[in-house]
C-alpha cells in the first residue's frame, strides 16, 4: 500500500471513530458501555479524533513549503495493512453489532454481589435519606449491607425496575430482579440483586425488564441479608434508557 | 514477530466478518441466534475502548506536544544525575503529566527518546498512574484517610522506583527499548546517536506538526490497546469471577487472587477504587492493597501497550519484578499489621 492510501485511510478510520463515539451519544446507547459522569470525556475524545482525522489527511507538500517535514518523506517502501485492519475492529463491533447492555447471561459468569459499599465509612446517612418508593435496586442492597439490622425496613413500599434473573439458588415462586452497577466501563459492572416474592414468578423469561411494586421483607442468600420485595404487582416494561445504576 | 501479525490479521479479519455477517442478518431479519455470551463481550470490550481512547489520545497529545516543544537538552538539564532521585523523580512525575494508564504509555516513550534515563522512565511508567492528582482523589472518595490510601500511594512510588532503579544497571535504554522506539518520526530509521533537530517554525505549524504525531501514534497504540481490551472482554465473557472469588480468603490465596482479577478486568486506575469496594469485607486488606496497586502497573491491555515501546524480555522483567514485589508487602500488611 503506497504512503498516500495508507495516510488517507488513517484519516477515514479516525473519522470513523468520531463519527462512532457522537453516534453512541446520539443514539443514546452510549450508557450501555459506560458511567454517564464520563460523557464529557467521550465529546472530548469524539472532537479530538475529528481533528486527528483533518491533520493526518496528506496534503501535497508542494504547495505547503513550510509544512515539508510534516511528513515521513523518503520511504517508498510500502506499511502494512493490519493495523488498520486492528482499528476498524471498534467501528465493525461498534456500528455493525446491534447495542445491548449487559444482561442477565453476564450474571452467570460475573455473579451477584450481596455487598454494595459506597465508601468505607462514612457517605451513608445521606444515601439513605430518601423516600422508600424512590430507592432502586442498589439503594435497597445499600441500606441493607449499612443497617444493623435490617429488620426496620420490613413493610416498607419498594418500587424498582430491573431485569428478571432466574437464580437456582432460589425456591420456587421467587426470582431475582437484577441491576448491574457500573462505575466506569462495562468492564467493571457488577452485578446486584433483590429477591421478588410472587406466584407467578416462574412465568417470567429471563432478562426481561419488569417493574416491580410491593412490600419489603428480610431474606437471606448464602448467609447474607437482603432485601425481599413481596409483589403486589410485576409490570412488563421496556429497557431504561440508563439501563446501568451508577454507584 | 510476522507470524504474529499475520495471526491477529486474520483474526481481525474473523472479527469483522462477523460483525458484517450479523448486520447483514439483522437487516434482513435472518434467524441467526449467537451466543449471548459474544453480546457480553462486545459490550465489554467497547466499553473499555470508549472508556480508554480518549485517554490513549490525550497521552499521545501530550507526546506530540513534546515532541515539539520540548528540547532534547532541557530534559537532560532537568534530569537529576543520581540514579535513586532519577526515580525518585519519574515516580512523581505523575503531579506534572496526569495522564493515566493508556496515556502515559507513549508519553514514556517520547520522553526516552528525548533522553530520559531509564530509571527514571520506567519508574514514571509504573508509578503515574497512582501518583497523579486524579487517582489519589479517587481513592481518598473511596476510602478516606486511612492505611489503604496511604499504602496504596506508598506502595506504589515503591515499587515504582525499585523497578526503575533494577532497570538502572542498564546504561543505555537503547537495549531496554524496541529499536523503533528511539527513532520514531519526524525521521524514521534514524540511529539513536544523532542528535535529532527540533522541529523549528511557526507555532502553528509545530501545533499542526504535535497534532500529525499524535495521529500516527494513535495507531501505533491504539491497536494494543484494542487487542489487550478484546482478551479482557473475551476472558470476562467466559471465565467465571466467583469460582474465581470462591478460591481466596487466606493471607496469600486472597492477594493471588485479587492480582489475578486485577489483570483480568484490566479497569482505569482512576475508578478501580470504586470497584475494590466490592471486595471489602470479603477479601483481606492485603489483598485489596495488591488490586490496587498491581492492576495500575500490569493488566492485559498495558502489558499489550508497553510490549510496543520495550523489548519482550524488558516487558517479561516490568511484570515479573512488581507482582514479586506486590505479593511480599501485601501479604507481609495481612500477617503483621491488623488492618
Amino acid at each position: 500500500m503506497s504512503e498516500r492510501t495508507h495516510k488517507i485511510l488513517q484519516a477515514v478510520i479516525l473519522f470513523g471513530l468520531s463519527a462512532f463515539l457522537f453516534y453512541k451519544i446520539v443514539s443514546g446507547t452510549l450508557y450501555f458501555y459506560i458511567n454517564a459522569r464520563f460523557t464529557w470525556l467521550v465529546v472530548l475524545g469524539g472532537a479530538v479524533f475529528l481533528g486527528l482525522a483533518f491533520f493526518a489527511w496528506p496534503r501535497k507538500s508542494a504547495s505547503h513549503a513550510h509544512e515539508h517535514e510534516d511528513h515521513d518523506h523518503g520511504h517508498a517502501h510500502s506499511r502494512s495493512v493490519w493495523p488498520l485492519t486492528i482499528l476498524s475492529i471498534p467501528l465493525a463491533l461498534g456500528f455493525l453489532v446491534p447495542s445491548r447492555p449487559l444482561d442477565s447471561s453476564a450474571l452467570d459468569t460475573r455473579g451477584l454481589t450481596t455487598n454494595a459499599l459506597m465508601s468505607v465509612g462514612g457517605q451513608t446517612a445521606v444515601q439513605l435519606d430518601q423516600p422508600s418508593d424512590q430507592r432502586n435496586v442498589l439503594d435497597w442492597v445499600r441500606a441493607f449491607n449499612f443497617a444493623a439490622d435490617p429488620v426496620i425496613y420490613e413493610g416498607e413500599p419498594a418500587d424498582v425496575i430491573g431485569f428478571v434473573y432466574q437464580d437456582p439458588r432460589l425456591p420456587e415462586g421467587q426470582f431475582l430482579v437484577g441491576r448491574f452497577a457500573v462505575s466506569c466501563c462495562a468492564a467493571d459492572a457488577f452485578a446486584i440483586g433483590m429477591i421478588v416474592q410472587s406466584d407467578e414468578a416462574h412465568q417470567w423469561a429471563a432478562n426481561q425488564w419488569v417493574h416491580v411494586n410491593g412490600t419489603i421483607q428480610v431474606s437471606h442468600l448464602d448467609g447474607v441479608a437482603v432485601p425481599l420485595i413481596v409483589a403486589e404487582s410485576i409490570k412488563e416494561v421496556s429497557i431504561p434508557p440508563q439501563p446501568y445504576l451508577f454507584p | 514477530m510476522k507470524r504474529v501479525f499475520n495471526i491477529l490479521n486474520i483474526v481481525g479479519l474473523a472479527v469483522l466478518g462477523v460483525a458484517l455477517v450479523l448486520f447483514l442478518q439483522n437487516w434482513m431479519g435472518g434467524g441467526i441466534v449467537l451466543p449471548s455470551q459474544f453480546y457480553t463481550f462486545t459490550t465489554i470490550f467497547l466499553g473499555i475502548f470508549i472508556e480508554a481512547a480518549p485517554f490513549l489520545l490525550l497521552g499521545t497529545l501530550a507526546s506530540g506536544l513534546v515532541e515539539v516543544f520540548f528540547k532534547k537538552e532541557a530534559i537532560q538539564r532537568i534530569m537529576p544525575r543520581n540514579r535513586f532521585l532519577g526515580a525518585l523523580a519519574g515516580g512523581l512525575l505523575g503531579f506534572v503529566f496526569p495522564v493515566c494508564e493508556c496515556g502515559v504509555v507513549p508519553l514514556t516513550r517520547r520522553l526516552f527518546r528525548k533522553g530520559m534515563g531509564p530509571a527514571m522512565g520506567v519508574a514514571f511508567l509504573m508509578a503515574s498512574p497512582v501518583l497523579n492528582p486524579i487517582v489519589i482523589l479517587s481513592t481518598y472518595a473511596a476510602y478516606g484517610w486511612g492505611p489503604v490510601l496511604w499504602l496504596r500511594v506508598a506502595l506504589s512510588l515503591a515499587i515504582a522506583v525499585a523497578t526503575g532503579l533494577i532497570f538502572a544497571v542498564e546504561e543505555q535504554p537503547a537495549r531496554l527499548l524496541r529499536p523503533s522506539s528511539l527513532s520514531l518520526a519526524p525521521i524514521r530509521g534514524a540511529s539513536v546517536d544523532v542528535a535529532l533537530p527540533m522541529y523549528q517554525g511557526s507555532l502553528g505549524s509545530r501545533l499542526r506538526r504535535a497534532l500529525g504525531i499524535a495521529g500516527e501514534e494513535f495507531f501505533e497504540m491504539g491497536r494494543y490497546l484494542i487487542i489487550g481490551s478484546m482478551l479482557a472482554a473475551a476472558l470476562q465473557a467466559v471465565v467465571p469471577q466467583g469460582t474465581l472469588l470462591a478460591l481466596g480468603s487466606g493471607p496469600l490465596l486472597s492477594v493471588l487472587v485479587m492480582m489475578l482479577l486485577a489483570v483480568l478486568l484490566s479497569i482505569c486506575s482512576t475508578v478501580d477504587a470504586f470497584v475494590s469496594l466490592a471486595f471489602v469485607g470479603t477479601f483481606t486488606t492485603g489483598s485489596i492493597l495488591s488490586f490496587l496497586v498491581l492492576g495500575p502497573m500490569v493488566d492485559i491491555k498495558n502489558i499489550l501497550l508497553y510490549l510496543q515501546v520495550f523489548r519482550r524480555r524488558t516487558v517479561l522483567y516490568m511484570v515479573i519484578l512488581p507482582v514479586l514485589m506486590v505479593i511480599l508487602a501485601t501479604v507481609f500488611i495481612n500477617l503483621n499489621l491488623g488492618i
